[in-house]
């Protein structure tokens, strides 16, 4: 199979599963642009798990359309699954298995795999040194380092991870970040990945799906979706001022909220406003000694557009 | 097929690593291993020792027996090793979850049913061959020492062959056969939990309990001839046909072949049930849910 050119990476139409009473996706949309690298995210319960496993072939859906790499979902499951990567929740290989011998067994029923190229991604992954330790003894963050050296293994041209960095620890994570991005740049793998730590989505992805109760809330490129709707600002005024500022800030034009912090004010303003916002309070005789922007973090997308913020329903 | 040889390669060695699988070597060879080395000392000592003794011949008579009850020994402690291994290979796979990360390799679903049930009956018949050839042994080491100019007893000479090859073959293709039933019946039910212990002991009842109404059928036939025609429905009723001492012996003494009316005829309905169930299963599994 080769992959169409312009065909986004991934392409989800109103997809519907039901395990029971329970409806886990309720008519999922979503593209993913082929290049991309895009986060996946939703609270708890919000359908991402189920989504990959449909997307892999692991769950058979009730409805919809899934296409991968420009072909239909799950038609062409052996073409797909040829050229894709994929960690699905925690990995779990044999038991008794060294990692060595997992990776090159299960890695041989893809394609021919040599033993160099899995002691190379063994490296690449922090594990040279446990690569003929049982599967068994590995600690949950090796384990998951597994996982994606067994994703990376081909070089897919699709890398799809749930939870990739989950049990790492603040070292392993910052390195699994750094591979994902080399091999994005080297290898030009489209990347979805499913995550809870917002920050890490945030610092790596360019694309985000929004989920929640098995719907798509939102959908796009990170700026964009950062950029919309409102900006943050923290505003200082001299002191002695504090109460007059506080007292004048909620009435201004294009303040959408404001909260008083240690050392001044947290604005919440229409894109564009922070001009006006300083020349109104210099205008009624406050002095601003600072207007310092703040980043827009994802967080407070994800919690705004999410029912729970991702606590467990 | 790139990809389905490397898969049947991938299950065999699964197989041999499991602990199970040694266990039931042992279990299933250490008889007749034994069994052959005592009485191949009994014939060397008894004649070392001036006690008289017996000719290589009873010897040879004694072996072939034990390879008999050796081939019906296997027949009965299969099932428990294969609903074991089958469980391990099926459910315990689906529930620790290595069954995912096969299911996320280009291999078809089919494929990976019938790659696991090739790979444990390869197993079977090798283990049973295994079993043959320490009692074949038992007789090339027996015949070298009559042979020895230092102790040559026997006048006539007699054959050191266990079994005839064309015997032999005939015996692996019917074990094989006459498990490919067994193995599709425990696959059927290893599609239905996630507990392999659960999945061995639920299908070696209903097994046992279809087993144990065959052998009562001819009692409960007098009441209603319906109980007998049942019975001759029931898969472990051909089973215990193929592998009676009757059908192996018969085929050791050339009397019975897999021509034979009474061999093919339990064969082909077993071959029928194998066909049906690993029907059912390859459905049952195209459709499993891998949540693990």
């Amino acid at each position: 199979m080769t992959r169409s050119e312009g065909n986004p990476a991934l392409a989800v139409r109103d997809l519907r599963k039901r395990f029971g009473r329970k409806e886990a996706l309720a008519g999922l949309h979503f593209t993913v642009p082929d290049g991309a690298v895009a986060g996946f995210l939703g609270p708890n319960g919000a359908g991402k798990t189920t989504t990959l496993r449909l997307l892999l072939g692991l769950v058979p859906a009730d409805s919809g359309d899934m296409e991968m790499l420009g072909v239909s979902m799950p038609a062409h499951r052996a073409s797909v699954l040829e050229q894709t990567g994929a960690l699905v929740e925690k990995p779990s290989f044999l038991d008794h298995f060294s990692g060595f011998d997992n990776l090159w067994w299960f890695g041989s029923l893809n394609r021919p795999v040599t033993r160099e190229r899995v002691m190379e991604v063994l490296a690449r992954t922090g594990l040279t040194d446990a690569a003929h330790q049982a599967f068994g003894h590995y600690s949950t963050g090796m384990k998951q380092r597994l996982g994606v050296a067994y994703a990376i293994l081909h070089r897919p041209r699709l890398l799809i991870l749930d939870e990739p960095t989950n049990g790492m620890d603040p070292q392993g994570r910052v390195q699994m970040r750094d591979l994902l991005r080399e091999i994005h740049a080297a290898e030009g793998a489209t990347i979805f990945l499913s995550s809870h730590l917002l920050d890490e989505v945030q610092r790596l992805c360019d694309y985000v799906v929004i989920v929640d109760h098995g719907r798509t809330v939102r959908e796009g490129y990170v700026a964009d979706i950062l950029q919309r709707g409102r900006e943050t600002w923290e505003v200082r005024v001299a002191e002695g001022q504090a109460d007059r500022a506080g007292a004048l800030l909620p009435g201004l034009p294009g303040v959408l909220a404001c909260r008083a912090v240690p050392r001044g004010f947290e604005v919440a303003l229409e894109p564009g406003a922070s001009g006006g916002v300083n020349q109104a309070l210099v205008g009624a005789g406050v002095t601003v000694t600072a207007l310092i922007p703040k980043e827009a973090s994802l967080e407070e997308t994800f919690l705004a557009l999410t029912d729970n913020g991702g606590d467990p329903a | 097929m790139s990809r389905f040889l490397p898969l049947i390669r991938f299950e065999m060695v699964k197989v041999l690593a499991r602990k199970k699988a040694f266990l039931f070597l042992l279990a299933l060879n250490v008889v007749p291993l034994l069994a052959s080395v005592i009485a191949l000392l009994i014939y060397v000592k008894l004649k070392g020792w001036g006690l008289g003794g017996f000719e290589f011949s009873v010897l040879v008579e004694m072996v072939r027996g034990l390879f008999t009850a050796h081939m019906v020994v296997f027949a009965w402690i299969s099932p428990f090793f294969l609903s074991l291994v089958i469980g391990d290979s099926f459910s315990g796979e689906a529930g620790r979850g290595s069954l995912k990360i096969l299911l996320l390799t280009p291999i078809e679903r089919w494929q990976v049913v019938v790659a696991k049930a090739l790979a444990v009956l390869v197993f079977l018949v090798v283990a049973v061959a295994l079993g043959g050839f320490f009692l074949q042994l038992d007789l090339w080491v027996a015949r070298a020492m009559t042979e020895s100019p230092a102790i040559r007893w026997d006048i006539q000479p007699t054959s050191t062959t266990l079994v005839e090859t064309a015997a032999a073959l005939q015996l692996f293709v019917l074990s094989f056969l006459s498990h490919l039933a067994l193995v599709g019946f425990f696959i059927v039910f290893a599609q239905f939990s996630e507990s392999p212990i659960m999945m061995a002991f639920v299908s070696l009842i209903v097994l046992m309990t279809m087993q144990l109404y065959v052998l009562m059928a001819p009692h409960l036939a007098r009441l209603d001839p319906r109980f007998g025609q049942v019975a001759d429905w029931c898969f472990t009723r051909h089973l215990s046909k193929l592998s009676s001492i009757e059908t192996v012996q018969g085929i050791l003494d050339k009397r019975l072949s897999l021509g034979h009316p009474d061999v093919w005829r339990p064969m082909l309905d077993s071959l029928g049930w194998a066909a049906l169930f690993f029907a059912v299963a390859i459905l049952l599994f195209r459709r499993k849910p891998i949540l693990n």
